[in-house]
């Protein structure tokens, strides 16, 4: 039994940080309704200031513990809750993205104040360890950090159940209406959630920070071990979250002791991953979203509202007929296809090696079509689309042959391997949805990571594995022009394929299955099927863009397809238009953008602009192009000659006009049918 | 009962459905029937379990106990899907509307929905002059190209009636159809549902003619055209029968009004 007992104290030692952190996502969970998937970064950034005021400017810890605690965590948590107020009763999948956006936005920040160099930062507590019984070591911080935590937590507890503080924040939850009646102040009750939130977060980052290092992405990645625990206490139970994580803590150091030889490495890091995703698998139905059933999209009505974006609204079009299939063209489509002409030229415009970051610019546009049909048409959050990426790439790198001849065999391969991970992706939104889902899909990737990506029989480790140029039917892509000009066309092929979809039957049904699900069932959709197979298709195309991915970088390693590399996807299919293929392609370009030789001074803003975008216009599915859509409105508004005559304004609203033509004309209703 | 009909066999049968969230029953031991051609009400104060009943109709929620039978068919382990797919659609209390989808495409994704191939494209002609047909019953034209999630409440009504007549089925759920209605739309729903339980216009004359059961607060609505009534309170049926004899029943004035001798 001795034997263990260090490896127990390691345990407790890290568990009890886990569970400050978990409670803290269980207090603005259950307070605001908010899962703060941001709240490593906020961890990360109180440890980074931390170490500015300590470790750089040398105040002593009676100095820079009061600043941390009293002044910046305050001060962050208010900010965090003016943001997001106005986002109450929205859907999850807003709030979700804004704090993915939040999450982004920290860790763009903090290079930019703090700088970049490594550093670390010292522990709180003396280093040194006293011996219990006969030869077993205990460090001082351990206690320390382990003393600290429960105090904490049993102050917390006490505190909301024993004072004002505590009823009133019930109470609030209960019914904000009701509570504001009888005199609790929803504003100030949740924003002493947020203030005490943020609080646990500083102390997370700065007892975590000594033992893991002070480094922008392990620390946001370490927080995330505390969703599991935070999830077993259904995100409501402070104790039952505590306890599981002191838990979590202890198995997780337990396994490590055995994790030296090759076979089980990686398991044990993966544990709470795993444990994530078995909990919401499991607990499934039972688990209940805060105030789901009223969430809506957006506040104004204007989604959906813009022309053609939502595919409802009928626009004119032509009928063409190809080999017997029936293809409706209409604006959008021949402008696609335009411009799709257009781009075949570029390489005679752009020959020199800019064109490798013009190709990459599609290949990303091609996986983020993927999370555009996944999340924005069928309303299936997606935190782990980059995974799909990453089963292609390392396929083609592995079954490609030394020149690139096997390519199609091995994207044939990557699909095939990527369908059944899909349907597993996919198992938890039979039973979850929103915030849950999101949380499985995130504790998928991270598995991916640490138990796929990772071995070095599929990545070849660190350094990772090289994948050819392709070669089909004898003829090689491995030129700069030919491979662009062969992933624009599979990138043209597919946007067509699933513009013409959209504005299908099968269009229709993601879309009514991600608008209610509930009404869908009961009229004869059979959920399980669509959703499976919509995220098996999803994964098979992400796979084939990550076969293009690869051979396009020539070399890959697992740190391309990183949990977070997901995240950054869903921000840029955000910030394009989440609901539109065009929203894709903005995604892919301004992936391309940041892959130009620009100075690193200047390219360090480009993650922070993109998340702020994303903060901005999460409430809207159309993204940029919305905004765009409106400025031009503006703009052709003022420009527009004066009008001469009101005759033909029926053009302008469709809307109203449209039916009772087809009515007086007695004919079926126009383009009713705009199917396949 | 329903021999007037020519149909002996009611279209959908409760029997003995009991339904325990925890502690609290919400239906306890309840039957119903619902003959073919005929429009049954299902009342009861708020709470009474009405919802949750329609929701064990139609599969969304699994009853601790009892059974259903549909066309003389045990279907009490069928999916919701399945119970669509067979003919049995209902509407919801709070809109169930596809919401950024169109009015006429929310009727087109409905009749793709409950026939089986029609998502990949088969009987369009069918589709188009099913849809065409219900959109023109209920005065829907006017709306087609409506974001469904801006319409009024009566308005969204109606295009859940639509969603739910583009199935062709056999027995209709309507979930507090007339709330939210302005009169004219009241008399437009009245008579459509005249017209449904009819047989007019049926897609299958070879079967039964379709069945409603619904649950309505309008009592005007409901005696006008409702054949009989079912009172649920506290999840237990306490009465039974044609309006008037339910309208005269002690009960019933007693759950709706709090006491009898109130009255």
């Amino acid at each position: 039994m001795s034997q263990y007992w260090p490896f127990i104290i390691i345990g407790l030692f890290t568990g009890s940080i886990y569970g400050l952190a978990a409670m803290g996502v269980v207090l603005t969970y259950k307070t605001v309704g908010v899962f703060n998937f941001a709240y490593g970064a906020i961890a990360m950034f109180c440890a980074f200031t931390y170490w500015q005021l300590h470790d750089s400017w040398g105040l002593t810890a009676w100095v820079a513990m009061p600043i941390l605690f009293l002044v910046v965590a305050p001060l962050l948590g208010i900010a965090l809750e003016a943001l997001y107020r106005p986002l109450t009763g929205l859907s999850a999948e807003v709030v979700i993205v804004v704090s993915v956006g939040v999450l982004a936005a920290l860790e763009a920040i903090v290079p930019i104040i703090y700088g970049s160099e490594d550093r670390r930062l010292q522990a709180i507590f003396p280093t040194r360890t006293f011996v219990v019984g006969s030869h077993f070591h205990v460090g001082y911080d351990q206690m320390g950090t382990l003393v600290i935590s429960l105090a904490v937590a049993a102050l917390l507890w006490a505190l909301l159940r024993h004072t004002r503080f505590g009823t009133s924040t019930r109470a609030a939850v209960d019914n904000p209406d009701l509570a504001d009646m009888v005199g609790v102040h929803g504003d100030n009750v949740r924003r002493s959630a947020w203030i005490l939130s943020t609080m646990f977060a500083a102390l997370v980052g700065i007892l975590i920070s000594p033992s893991q290092g002070l480094d922008v992405n392990q620390l946001v990645l370490v927080v995330i071990y505390a969703f599991a625990p935070a999830v077993f206490g259904r995100l409501v139970s402070l104790p039952l979250a505590y306890i599981a994580a002191m838990v979590l803590g202890v198995v997780e150091s337990l396994l490590s002791k055995y994790a030296n030889s090759g076979t089980v490495a990686n398991i044990e890091a993966a544990v709470p991953y795993l444990a994530l995703f078995a909990l919401l698998v499991i607990m499934g139905g039972r688990l209940k979203e805060a105030g789901a059933s009223s969430r809506r999209l957006s506040l104004s009505t204007r989604s959906g509202g813009g022309s053609g974006g939502a595919g409802a609204v009928r626009t004119r079009h032509w009928v063409v007929r190809v080999l017997g299939w029936r293809l409706r063209l209409d604006r959008n489509l021949a402008l696609g296809l335009g411009g799709f002409a257009l781009a075949l030229f570029i390489p005679l415009a752009v020959p020199g090696p800019r064109l490798i970051d013009i190709t990459a610019a599609f290949v990303y546009g091609l996986i983020a079509l993927t999370l555009v049909v996944l999340t924005g048409w069928a309303g299936q959050i997606s935190l782990a689309q980059f995974s799909f990426v990453g089963v292609g790439a390392f396929t083609a790198g592995h079954l490609s042959g030394p020149h690139g001849q096997h390519f199609l065999l091995a994207v044939l391969v990557a699909m095939l391997v990527a369908a059944p991970l899909g349907i597993l992706v996919g198992l938890p939104s039979l039973r979850l949805s929103g915030l849950y889902l999101a949380l499985a899909t995130l504790a998928f990737a991270l598995v991916m990571d640490d138990i796929v990506f990772n071995r070095g029989d599929v990545s070849g480790g660190l350094t990772g594995i090289t994948v050819p140029r392709p070669q089909i039917f004898g003829v090689s892509f491995s030129g700069r022009a030919s491979l662009y000009e062969l992933v624009v066309v599979v990138f043209g092929v597919v946007a067509v394929i699933a513009y013409v979809v959209r504005l299908g039957p099968i269009g229709r049904r993601l879309q009514i299955v991600r608008d209610s699900p509930l009404a869908a069932s009961t009229l004869g959709v059979n959920l399980t099927v669509t959703k499976l197979v919509v995220f098996a298709v999803c994964g098979m195309v992400a796979a084939l863009g990550g076969a293009f991915y690869g051979v396009l970088q020539q070399a890959v390693t697992p740190f391309d397809f990183m949990w977070s590399t997901s995240l950054t996807l869903l921000l840029l299919v955000v910030l394009g238009g989440r609901s539109l293929i065009s929203g894709a392609m903005i995604a892919g370009a301004v992936y391309g953008v940041q892959q130009l030789p620009i100075p690193a001074s200047v390219n360090q803003y480009f993650p922070l602009a993109i998340a702020l975008g994303v903060i901005a216009l999460a409430q809207e599915p159309e993204g940029t192009v919305a905004q765009a859509r409106r400025e031009a409105r503006r703009v052709m508004t003022v420009l527009r000659p004066l009008p001469r005559r009101s005759v033909g304004g029926g053009h302008q609203i469709p809307m109203t006009s449209g039916p009772d033509v087809a009515i007086a004309a007695g004919s079926p209703p126009r383009g009713s049918g705009h199917g396949l | 009962m329903a021999s007037e009909t020519g149909w002996e066999e009611p279209v959908l049968r409760a029997t003995d459905v009991t339904m325990r969230f925890g502690g609290l029953v919400a239906l306890d031991d309840v039957s119903l029937e619902v003959p073919a051609g005929r429009i049954v009400g299902l009342i009861g104060p708020n709470g009474a379990g009405k919802t949750t009943m329609f929701n064990v109709l139609t599969g969304l929620q699994e009853p601790t106990r009892g059974r259903i039978d549909y066309l003389g068919e045990n279907i009490s382990r069928w999916s919701p899907h399945r119970r669509g797919r067979a003919g049995i659609a209902r509407t919801f209390q709070r809109l169930a509307l596809f919401s950024r989808l169109s009015v006429h495409d929310n009727l087109v994704a409905s009749w793709e929905s409950s026939h089986p191939g029609a998502v990949l494209g088969r009987n369009r002609a069918k589709r188009i002059e099913r849809v065409a047909e219900v959109m023109g019953l209920l005065d829907l034209w006017p709306v087609a190209d409506r974001m469904a999630g801006g319409l009024s409440t009566g308005k969204g009504r109606m295009v859940e009636l639509g969603r739910a007549l583009c199935t062709d089925p056999r027995v209709l759920l309507l979930d507090e159809p007339g709330s939210g209605l302005d009169a004219n739309e009241t008399a437009v729903f009245s008579a459509v549902l005249q017209a449904v339980v009819s047989g007019r216009g049926d897609r299958h004359p070879d079967v039964a003619p379709p069945a409603i059961l619904m649950v309505e607060h309008d009592m005007a609505l409901v005696m006008d055209v409702c054949s009989s009534l079912t009172v649920l309170d506290f999840g237990s049926v306490i009465a039974r029968g044609t309006p008037s004899q339910v309208r005269a029943d002690a009960d019933v004035r007693a759950a709706y009004l709090g006491d009898a001798s109130a009255v």
